[in-house]
């Protein structure tokens, strides 16, 4: 069983709903497990095939990043 | 194991030569976040960028090689690119804001132009006996009819 690989996202920078449309997009790669916490979004991810986790983390961060900006920020 | 950055400000850059990484403290009173924003979503492309807010007005942003692994020469030219983006964001959302009332003008107005000529039902109801506006200085008035000399015929109007 691979590694869980836990990414906190603050909710002053992210939008909640970036967060989710990434951790959506990238779901056939890693089994996810979402919660939030007063200050940031987080986000578990263990992936299917653990060679990729650097670059999924990467990846989906790199999403949930865009997706905000494109919606003007976090609120 | 991070290492502070040579050139760079102390404390505010680091580089994690393991991770192909490096941390930037950004102070958001100097550069405010949409331009944080611009500059990271430039960077997409070319590495990971990630944004934390390790604490208030001030905002980490970690820059990761994507190949995994980079000279600490790659990282600092990394950072100084950033910086100059992030500076560049800086001014151009500064420019936005100084000069948002004229751009909100302007495009009030190529719509309005956009909309076309009004039809006679628009002229029919218009309002023409609105004065376009007051001049109790006389600033619109030309130099002639302001001070230039009367018509005979004006002045012989007030003889007897």
């Amino acid at each position: 069983m691979s590694d869980v690989h836990e990414l906190r996202f603050s909710r002053q920078l992210y939008s909640g709903e970036a967060v989710d449309q990434a951790v959506k997009a990238f779901a056939r790669f890693a089994a996810f497990d979402l919660e939030q916490t007063d200050d940031h979004w987080v986000v578990r991810m263990r992936p299917t095939n653990p060679d990729l986790a650097r670059r999924l983390r990467g990846e989906l961060g790199n999403h949930a990043l865009g997706l905000t900006v494109q919606r003007g920020g976090a609120k | 194991m991070t290492t502070p950055i040579e050139g760079a400000p102390a404390g505010l850059v680091v580089a994690d030569e393991q991770a192909a990484a490096v941390h930037f403290l950004v102070d958001e009173e100097l550069y405010p976040l949409p331009a944080i924003y611009g500059a990271a979503y430039v960077f997409i492309d070319r590495c990971y960028v990630f944004l934390d807010r390790p604490e208030p007005a001030r905002v980490r942003v970690v820059l990761t090689v994507k190949a995994g692994a980079a000279a600490p020469e790659a990282l600092r030219a990394l950072i100084g690119e950033f910086a100059n983006e992030l500076l560049s964001c800086a001014f151009r959302h500064q420019i936005a804001q100084d000069n948002r009332v004229l751009i909100e003008t302007a495009t009030m107005q190529a719509l309005a132009g956009a909309m076309g000529q009004p039809s006679l039902d628009d002229l029919a109801k218009f309002d023409f006996s609105d004065q376009g506006f007051d001049d109790p200085l006389g600033i619109a008035m030309s130099w002639e009819e302001k001070h230039g000399r009367k018509s005979p015929k004006s002045e012989s109007e007030g003889a007897p």
